[in-house]
């Protein structure tokens, strides 16, 4: 097919999976996250040819960003549709593990909604250096290229996003005496 | 009090260290109580982070609506490169489609085609089916689900046309957009066949019938009445096919309507 097309399939397509994560927790609605990664695709498709870095994820990723903050900006976000309820039931976790003791199962089920609340809950530029860094494991470079700031405002983000989280946390746990560790 | 060695205990805990401050921080956390608490948590949390917090991966459905447009894109950016055969020959009348000649050539038009349709319908269509394949135009909204973009027309077009994803039968909906058409907002549907880009445009009907086939410039027109509506498919894929999206979208349409 299209050299263009099947060079963006193998340079760029790869990342789909970690642009969706970055823009499920950017957006905080499956659906929004839905048309932000195609507008941010289509974007990139558009833009392919421009790309000179080698890091494709990256770049990729920093246009997702922007496309979720220009969705922002303009306040075109939907209202919920019926494609939100689908994916709502498993927001937060993956698949839990089946437990042989359905109580514990249920308890840890809670917990990992607990702490997706808790980073749901984190400012957005806390969310996406905490998620950058421990979810897609990038570094600090690479954060920095993503959200286009320098690599000291990633570090101190990333510390306070960190410090932010750990005191929820603790607040949560303290909170109904169960501890979350 | 909070230690001032936190950020680089934090560089140390995310690799981004190099071996001799690596070393440096390690021996002061060594007799740091706070660091090497701070240590502890961060690598908790990690833990907690990456074991339950996944995500997980685009939806099959998103994979596949993803596809469809990029598909239609390339084959939009293909088609700008290399324009259809017709168009490459540059008919005479092209460069005068302007002032007398476009009266003209839309007289021809209306005359040819359909002598009582009162707007110039079939060059307005064609030029908003070239406009949309200009880059970023075809689509306002990116969905194959019919839900999505239904609603999305509402309070954008004047119109609200029959939507459906035709892909088992070859015609994969990609999104949707609005064009002006004469005085009206016309919701347009955008469908992927193969290579071929096919606009729906909906619209009220203005006076008279716009022509059950026409072809302009290498590019084929199919219009048809569903409900109260009328519908042109704009395409450069063949009269089969068109006819085919066609008996679709009207068979949905009378079932709708029942």
């Amino acid at each position: 097919m299209d050299d263009k097309r099947s060079r963006f399939e193998a340079q760029v397509l790869p990342h789909l999976d970690a642009a969706y994560r970055l823009a499920r927790w950017l957006s905080r609605a499956p659906g929004d996250a839905d048309d932000i990664v195609q507008e941010a695709f289509l974007r990139a498709f558009r833009s392919f040819d421009t790309l000179r870095s080698p890091d494709a994820r990256a770049w990729v990723l920093a246009i997702v960003r922007n496309c979720h903050l220009s969705a922002l900006q303009h306040g075109r976000r939907r209202a919920a549709e019926p494609l939100d309820e689908e994916h709502e039931t498993d927001a937060g976790a993956g698949d839990v593990p089946a437990a042989a003791d359905p109580e514990a199962a249920s308890i840890e089920r809670d917990e990992r909604r607990a702490l997706a609340r808790l980073i749901g809950a984190l400012p957005g530029e806390h969310r996406e250096v905490l998620v950058l860094r421990e979810l897609e494991d990038m570094s600090y470079r690479e954060i920095a290229a993503v959200t286009a700031v320098p690599i000291g405002t990633v570090m101190s983000r990333l510390a306070r996003a960190r410090a932010a989280l750990r005191a929820k946390w603790h607040e949560e746990s303290e909170g109904d005496g169960r501890a979350v560790r | 009090m909070q230690c001032a060695e936190h950020l680089r205990v934090q560089a140390l805990f995310d690799g981004e260290l190099d071996a001799v401050s690596a070393a440096a921080v390690e021996r002061h956390v060594g007799h740091c109580a706070d660091c090497r608490t701070l240590l502890e948590e961060l690598e908790r949390m990690r833990g907690r982070i990456r074991r339950d917090l996944e995500y997980g991966e685009a939806p099959r459905e998103l994979r596949s609506a993803l596809a469809r447009a990029l598909d239609a894109e390339a084959a939009a950016e293909e088609r700008r490169r290399s324009p259809p055969v017709v168009w490459r020959g540059r008919p005479f009348w092209l460069g005068t489609l302007t002032g007398a000649g476009a009266a003209l050539a839309a007289g021809v038009a209306v005359v040819l085609l359909a002598p009582l349709f009162f707007a110039p319908l079939p060059e307005e269509l064609i030029a908003a089916h070239l406009r949309s394949l200009e880059p970023g135009r075809l689509t306002q909204v990116i969905s194959t689900d019919r839900h999505t973009v239904k609603p999305w027309f509402a309070g954008r077009a004047d119109v609200s046309p029959v939507v459906a994803d035709f892909a088992p039968q070859g015609f994969a909906l990609v999104g949707g957009r609005t064009d002006s058409l004469g005085q009206q907002r016309a919701a347009v549907l955008v469908y992927a066949h193969g290579a071929h880009v096919i606009n729906v445009f909906a619209f009220l009907p203005g006076r008279g019938e716009p022509p059950a086939q026409a072809s302009r410039r290498g590019y084929h027109i199919a219009c048809w009445r569903g409900g109260d509506l009328d519908y042109c498919a704009v395409s450069d894929a063949g009269w089969e096919e068109l006819g085919t999206l066609r008996e679709l979208i009207a068979d949905l349409g009378a079932r709708d309507a029942r």
